[in-house]
């Protein structure tokens, strides 16, 4: 065939499919192009937020989706709180300062679905392993010991720069990302023998080769991992494992050193990626467990590589630390003088 | 006789200068292409796809310099000294204005000077000692790995040292957002060249150790020619009119990884920088 005609070809038929997002959804419909050397083609600027929560609310029971006129009318509770929030808060409302005037328009759509997690069937996540709801006890019961006031206005002290979390202190984020409020835009590039995705908040750049080599040694314990992928079918799926216990899941004082996930990554339609992760370690969680969560192409905030911004995080964080600590300390003072 | 003679020397002369002026302007096109590259699958541009890293110790000096002690001669011994180099500069200096030069001393007198509150972190030291992203050129020839991923439409660049990365937006001239630590990057092909043009850097970051340094003015043009299958010839050319009498170039070239299974690893070094950057902000007293 000519390339000269078959190139308008595929555009006409791209452009079909693009005005057909939801028809797109159907992943027997509908296949990803291809790259050069025909693997098939993932490549693009995404967000990877959701306003659908990782776990099902509780009182919904076994009720896997919302019927279209709850979402509806969920979208629509959505779109009031953000006409709310979207006005400046006021000088000193530090209830505000994370409000949805930050976040406008950032947090994502709803999926159908009550929950990211589909297996277990009750989308929750199984139970701890008793070890590990130990270490996530004391974590917890750590930092409990160290907040002061009431909410909305709870005080968090922090005696060394160690009492923040990774994510506050610029070192790293929870992996998988599983939403995120804020910087969500990653984008995915190709070439021969490699997956590459980078994401914008923290500037992590993921590595994923296909050429079927063998994971890094065990030694080598890292922030963000080790992957090795490969094609079934449409799907890239990876093998991401090497984390470091100073990673913690979501978090939450949830060590992942023995985490091991399994990613499956389809592209389903023009605008939608379907990520898929199931999470193994005997050691956290008393069984498997996976979540589905959507990477969406079509958020007018993340369209093109310009819309990616450095993310200077710990460059621009000495103030942050400053004041925290000085503050921890000034509050510390000023309790013992009052005691 | 005697003004012919000095007339053809003078014209000798002025044909010596035009070759200069011509290798200067045009030092890619005037070497012989003799290496073609493998193309890129699917483009007409050579592929440079792959682990890259200097070998030389420009991070520690782009200048030529002699070895030197550690900082810390008296806990490190020998551990951590300067290694000798013959820098990286075509001409070997670097065009200061006076008071500039002045400066760089005093960067390098300071350079490990810890911050005790943010105006001292935001104007003293070595930005690498904070981990902060190093910026362009300096990212290249760090003593880290880099890799290149080119696809058939964008080149993006992402660097061992901090985890940092920039995308070079090729064949479009995207405004930049906000002045970056790793700059704004346009990239075009010109043949078997990739070249990117780089502004809109932080004034804070340096060239180096020793405390080179550069304005917010700073302007960047990197020139990335295969030349052979496993080597790059990196060349940049630095202007800026803030601090420097005239624009002026480093080179040199860039190696391929060739270790099996070779890939970036992680050099998160936040969390080795959070003692020197925040040490004076804990209790004085233990607990």
């Amino acid at each position: 065939m000519n390339a000269r005609v078959f190139k308008p070809a595929t555009a006409l038929l791209m452009g079909f499919l693009a005005q057909a997002p939801v028809a797109g959804q159907d992943t027997d419909a509908w296949a990803p192009g291809r790259t050069a050397w025909g693997d098939p083609d993932l490549q693009g600027v995404y967000t990877f937020s959701t306003q659908t929560p990782l776990e099902r609310p509780e009182g919904l029971g076994n009720k896997e989706t919302y019927t279209e006129r709850e979402l509806a009318e969920l979208e629509a509770q959505a779109a009031e709180r953000r006409a709310t929030d979207e006005v400046a808060a006021a000088p000193g409302d530090l209830g505000a300062s994370y409000n949805a005037y930050w976040t406008s328009n950032e947090k994502g759509q709803l999926v159908a679905r009550t929950s990211l997690i589909v297996d277990p069937a009750n989308g929750r996540l199984p139970p701890l392993t008793e070890r590990t709801q130990e270490i996530h006890d004391e974590r917890a019961a750590e930092l409990a010991s160290r907040q002061v006031g009431e909410p909305p206005f709870v005080y968090t002290r922090y005696a060394t720069w160690l009492d923040h979390p990774a994510y506050t202190r610029c070192v790293a984020r929870p992996m998988p990302r599983i939403g995120q409020a804020y910087n969500h835009g990653l984008q995915i590039l190709q070439t021969p023998g490699y997956v590459v995705i980078y994401y914008e908040s923290m500037h992590d750049t993921r590595f994923i080769p296909l050429d079927g080599r063998p994971h890094i040694d065990s030694s080598i314990r890292q922030w963000n991992g080790d992957s090795r992928g490969h094609w079934e079918g449409n799907t890239l799926v990876v093998d991401w494992r090497n984390f470091t216990d100073k990673q913690e899941f979501r978090g939450l004082g949830l060590p992942q050193g023995n985490m091991r996930f399994v990613e499956r990554i389809t592209k389903v339609g023009q605008n939608t990626i379907e990520y898929e992760v199931t999470v193994h370690d005997p050691m956290t969680w008393t069984q498997p467990w996976t979540f589905i969560a959507p990477w969406r192409a079509d958020d007018p905030n993340y369209q093109t590589p310009v819309d990616l911004y450095e993310f200077g995080c710990h460059e621009g964080n000495y103030r942050m630390m400053e004041n925290s600590l000085n503050g921890s300390r000034a509050s510390r003072e000023a309790n013992t003088e009052t005691e | 006789m005697r003004n012919w003679l000095r007339g053809s020397i003078s014209l000798a002369a002025i044909g010596g200068v035009v070759t200069v002026l011509f290798m200067t302007t045009a030092p890619i096109a005037a070497q012989p292409q003799a290496y073609r590259a493998p193309r890129l699958i699917g483009t007409d541009n050579p592929d440079l796809n792959g682990i890259w890293q200097a070998l030389n110790t420009a991070n520690w000096d782009i200048r030529p310099h002699a070895a030197g002690p550690s900082p810390f001669p008296d806990l490190l011994g020998a551990i951590g000294a300067l290694p000798a180099g013959q820098g990286v500069i075509e001409g070997n200096e670097i065009p200061y204005q006076s008071w500039a030069q002045d400066k760089q001393r005093e960067n390098f007198e300071n350079r490990l000077t810890r911050p005790s509150d943010r105006p001292t972190n935001e104007v003293a030291g070595d930005s690498e000692a904070k981990c902060y992203m190093p910026g362009v050129p300096r990212a290249t020839y760090m003593p880290f790995p880099f890799q290149i991923v080119q696809t058939p439409g964008q080149v993006f660049i992402a660097y061992e040292f901090a985890s940092a990365a920039r995308i070079i937006h090729m064949d479009s001239e995207p405004p930049s957002p906000a002045p970056s630590w790793m700059g704004w990057s346009i990239g075009r092909w010109e043949g078997d060249t990739l070249v990117v043009e780089v502004t809109d850097q932080v004034d804070k970051t340096w060239f180096d150790r020793a405390g080179n340094f550069h304005s917010d003015a700073l302007r960047v043009t990197e020139r990335y020619t295969p030349i052979t299958p496993n080597h790059l010839r990196y060349e940049a050319l630095i202007e800026d009119p803030n601090v420097f009498t005239r624009p002026w170039t480093i080179t040199m070239p860039l190696y391929r990884r060739m270790e099996p299974d070779v890939q970036l690893l992680e050099f998160k070094c936040i969390e080795f920088a959070e003692m020197f950057m925040y040490e004076h902000l804990l209790e004085p007293s233990s607990e």
